[in-house]
């Protein structure tokens, strides 16, 4: 008897949970980022006269806005070619994406294959620790780039003698800063992809006579790939829609397409704004798009059985047993160089002042704990927001994304459109949704009298989880479609409910990839910023981003070491995931 | 276990999320009365610039009133939103208003978001030279000034201007994005000053062949310069303040005036105009004024006072530095002119 409800619930599930989750889209990103996007027709020139602007001058779109202002195209494509081009706001920041993209693909790869396929002592807390440069706010990863790899700095004189020196202020220094932040995707996302290759169809291959670099191309690359191309959209999509780095580490010279928002919006020049942030979504959705066809089309063939891993420590003294083995500790000196160097310039900013070494960053740290008032950041309660936050976080944007993952894997018309449209967060301007933000939620809307406003530490989660079940999606939805559909139809043949075959079948056949995109979803929350302030009704809902934020004044000190206990509470907070979860439980 | 946690979740997230609310009452213990003032994030929380925590305590010692801190992420953008958004302004007052924002509200709204300070006592011991509201709504409470700090050790800032222009310079010095900082607007806005509207672009480009460096915060610039990126930054003329608290040599905390000039860059405070608390917050402003208050705020905030009776000590100007010759722009000079300038800056300086 008991069971019956039980069981109408579970049939329901799945289409309860979609009307949840439209809903929640709705109220805290769809409404919201329309509040402002509609300001871009709200021209007083008329509806289109924003974008019209901005397509003629040259400033944004190069040498390309003289085709539309409507000269030949003979004499733009002549220019095109030649050295000194324009490539304008919108194609500089295209480009440095691009490059940031290769960059952080180049590095990610082998950190991928690292951790997929060799047994090394602290593999585990490796991989647990792999997204921490994620949750980094914009200012610590300067401080400690300048730090490492400036004229002084300790790094770059050692990088220097192997001719791998970073000059800042330059589009490289840009590049591999971005590559700081997303080559850990990469990496997260590569590794889920491997760890769910099917040993058996290697084996397979291999006793078929293929040779392992045959077997490789024909049964493990085809299965990486859409997993590559998926790290290299995801860095796309973030540094093309991004700034701060650009501003910190580049300078003035590199203008980007949201540094000209986040002006605009401060400006109060709106309609600019928003026919820009339009502009910019269009790109980056247009971007996740062609991968999305990518991802429809790859091969197939998952299993609970991954490939064994090989020991670190080469077995045998022959070229290919070693080869592999002498490019990844290359390749790992390299990596330190380039993760550890900024995080421990960062520690080393915490307990130095220009008298030396000294302990009083932290000192403020534990004054401000004990005698902060009310209204200022205080460290321990962000510590717990950001923990909590980064849970509920998590626990909406898991099953939020699964969802979706499912809905847009079954077969119908325009489904690829929809799977795209859901990744708008990913792809929306963080400048133009905090204001929709304020405008949407914090400011309210009035119904019949009343005002309804929508604040504090529920509207922080619920926003993190937008922000963060894209991953989900992505991680599990070309996972769910490669499986194999007899499966769950089987289990739905015995009697389950869809929610059942789900839950009890098809998710623990994917399990690397939610893990995967767990992961980055509690990252993000961890490192999320804009939303947050917005959100926030005070001081006691900031998050230890919030607090770095608001202890920066004339001295970076107090706010470096606040950026240390970001690092230790995340660090710890994955590796007791890991730790609690088993070999196929941790983040 | 774990699909339970998927689906309860899911549930509580959702329906919490229209429970927010959105009221700071926790700051509010003693008095009837309820003063709120609007401010930027720094002047309350940056451990070495807040006096905020202070200012809370002494005025609320003295008035039967409590005050009501804000620090909204967008500043006074924040009040500009809610009124043209139509949801009402919930502050009594904003405090750390500069002429550029002034004159971004005057052009954004149509009604005025501030009223006229009227009768505030101390009011008039405001030095004139920092008045920058023509309409009489701000009051200024401290001004700082944006000067070129330098490594003495390293190097020998020029004198002027165009003394930044020699080769002997290049690569040497860092400034900030006008777009995105305060003291490199103030910078840009010295050298338009200097070059007039007509000139300061050749200058800026002059600069720019010379390999001067444009970070987008001061936080930026001011980290980069103390790696040594390059000996000269665009800072406070109050450096050697925080240097002497921090124990650095002061010899590498120089100041250099350009042509013994600096930027002044006058913080103001003004009742908004739909105000609950009116009168409280003209005492509040005359509080903010009063001869002791204006030393203390001053040394706070390592700023300088408004008024010319302010209680200071003598030591403080020896390593808090005052220009010979203070130059700022007023409201009437930015007034439709502002923007433009620095768009014309970005467009120049950050083509490609």
């Amino acid at each position: 008897m008991s069971l019956a409800p039980a069981r109408w619930l579970e049939r329901r599930a799945i289409a309860g949970l979609a009307v949840a989750v439209t809903a929640l889209l709705v109220v805290v990103f769809y409404y919201p980022v329309g509040t402002v996007i509609v300001e871009a027709v709200g021209d007083e020139r008329g509806p289109l006269a924003a974008f019209a602007a901005l397509l003629r001058d040259p400033f944004y779109f190069g040498e390309l806005a003289r085709l539309v202002a409507g000269e030949s195209p003979l004499a733009v494509g002549r220019d095109l070619l030649a050295g000194d081009r324009r490539l304008g706001v919108v194609g500089f920041t295209a480009y440095q994406a691009l490059l940031s993209t290769v960059a952080s693909v180049a590095i990610g790869l082998p950190a991928a294959y690292a951790l997929a396929r060799y047994e090394f002592p602290g593999r585990r807390t490796l991989r647990s620790l792999t997204l921490l440069p994620f949750v980094l706010p914009s200012i610590m990863v300067a401080v400690g780039f300048v730090a490492a790899f400036g004229e002084d700095g300790p790094v770059n004189a050692a990088l220097g003698t192997v001719g791998l020196s970073i000059d800042l202020f330059t589009l490289e220094a840009i590049v591999v800063a971005h590559a700081f932040y997303n080559a850990p995707l990469v990496a997260r996302v590569v590794t889920a992809a491997w760890e769910s290759v099917d040993a058996g169809a290697v084996e397979t291959a291999r006793s078929l006579g293929a040779s392992r670099s045959r077997a490789f191309l024909d049964v493990v690359a085809p299965q990486l790939l859409p997993a590559v191309a998926m790290g290299a959209t995801l860095t796309f999509v973030f540094t093309f829609g991004t700034f701060p780095i650009v501003l910190a580490l580049g300078g003035a010279e590199y203008t980007v397409l949201e540094e000209r928002i986040f002006r605009l919006v401060q400006e109060l020049a709106y309609a600019e704004a928003a026919a820009l942030a339009v502009i910019e979504l269009a790109i980056s959705l247009g971007v996740l798009y062609l991968y999305l066809r990518i991802e429809a089309r790859q091969a197939g063939g998952r299993t609970a059985r991954p490939l064994p891993r090989r020991r670190l420590r080469p077995p045998e003294l022959s070229v290919r047993a070693l080869v592999p083995r002498v490019g990844l500790v290359a390749y790992g000196l390299v990596a330190a160089g380039l993760f550890l160097a900024p995080i421990a310039s960062m520690l080393g900013a915490s307990v130095t002042n220009a008298g030396g070494v000294t302990l009083e960053h932290y000192q403020f740290l534990l004054e401000r704990q004990a005698e902060g008032a009310a209204f200022q950041a205080q460290p321990l309660p962000a510590i717990r927001n950001s923990l909590l936050f980064g849970a509920g976080a998590l626990a909406v944007a898991l099953p939020t994304g699964v969802v979706i993952a499912v809905l847009t894997t079954r077969s119908y018309r325009g489904r690829k459109l929809i799977d795209t449209v859901a990744m708008a967060p990913l792809a929306i301007s963080g400048v133009v949704l905090g204001l929709g933000l304020l405008r949407g939620l914090v400011f309210g809307v009035e119904v019949g009298g009343t005002r309804l406003a929508v604040g504090g530490a529920a509207a922080i989660v619920a926003a993190h989880a937008v922000a963060g079940y894209p991953f989900v999606v992505r991680t599990v939805a070309p996972e769910l479609e490669t499986l194999d559909a007899q499966l769950a139809e089987s289990a739905r043949a015995l009697g389950a409910t869809r929610v059942r075959a789900l839950l009890d079948v098809e998710l623990p056949l994917v399990w690397p990839g939610v893990l995967a995109g767990a992961a980055l979803a509690l990252a993000l929350s961890i490192g999320e910023f804009s939303a947050t302030v917005v959100l926030a009704t005070g001081a006691d809902q900031f998050t230890m981003p919030v607090a770095i934020e608001r202890f920066i004044g004339r001295r970076l000190g107090p706010a470096t070491a606040m950026g240390v206990v970001l690092l230790a509470v995340t660090s710890a907070s994955f590796l007791a995931i890991d730790r609690l979860g088993g070999d196929r439980g941790g983040l | 276990m774990r699909r339970r946690t998927f689906v309860s979740a899911v549930g509580t997230g959702v329906l919490a999320s229209l429970a927010g609310c959105t009221d700071d009452g926790a700051q509010t213990e003693a008095g009837d009365r309820r003063l709120v003032v609007g401010t930027y994030t720094a002047f309350l929380d940056a451990p070495s610039i807040s006096p905020g925590e202070w200012v809370k305590t002494e005025f609320e010692s003295e008035f039967d009133a409590t005050l009501v801190w804000q620090s909204p992420p967008n500043e006074l953008n924040h009040y500009i939103e809610r009124r043209t958004s139509d949801v009402g302004i919930d502050a009594d007052a904003y405090v750390g208003l500069t002429v550029d924002q002034l004159v971004r509200v005057d052009e954004a709204l149509e009604e005025p978001l501030f009223a006229e300070a009227g009768d505030v006592t101390g009011a008039d011991e405001i030095e004139s030279g920092l008045d920058f509201d023509p309409e009489g709504r701000a009051l200024p409470y401290d001004t700082g000034y944006i000067s070129l700090v330098y490594d003495g050790t390293a190097v020998e800032a020029p004198e002027t201007f165009e003394g930044l222009l020699e080769s002997e310079y290049g690569e040497q010095l860092i400034a900030q994005n006008p777009g995105t900082s305060a003291t490199g607007r103030a910078f840009l806005l010295h050298t338009i000053h200097r070059f007039g509207e007509d000139g300061y672009l050749e200058y800026w480009d002059r600069l720019q062949n010379n390999g001067v460096r444009v970070l987008g915060a001061w936080s930026d610039a001011y980290a980069a310069w103390q790696d040594g990126e390059a000996p000269m930054v665009v800072s406070y003329s109050t450096d050697q303040v925080f240097a002497e608290q921090d124990g650095a040599d002061l010899e590498k905390h120089q100041v250099r005036f350009l042509n013994d000039q600096a930027y002044a860059n006058p913080e103001g405070m003004a009742v908004f105009a739909d105000a609950d608390e009116p009168e409280l917050t003209r005492e509040f402003m005359s509080f903010l004024l009063r001869p002791e208050v204006q030393g203390e705020l001053a040394q706070r905030n390592v700023s300088f006072p408004a008024t010319e009776s302010a209680e200071l000590p003598a030591e403080y100007g020896e390593l808090a530095k005052v220009p010979p010759e203070p130059v700022t722009f007023g409201y009437d000079r930015l007034q439709g002119s502002v923007e433009g300038w620095i768009d014309a800056w970005e467009r120049q300086f950050g083509q490609q």
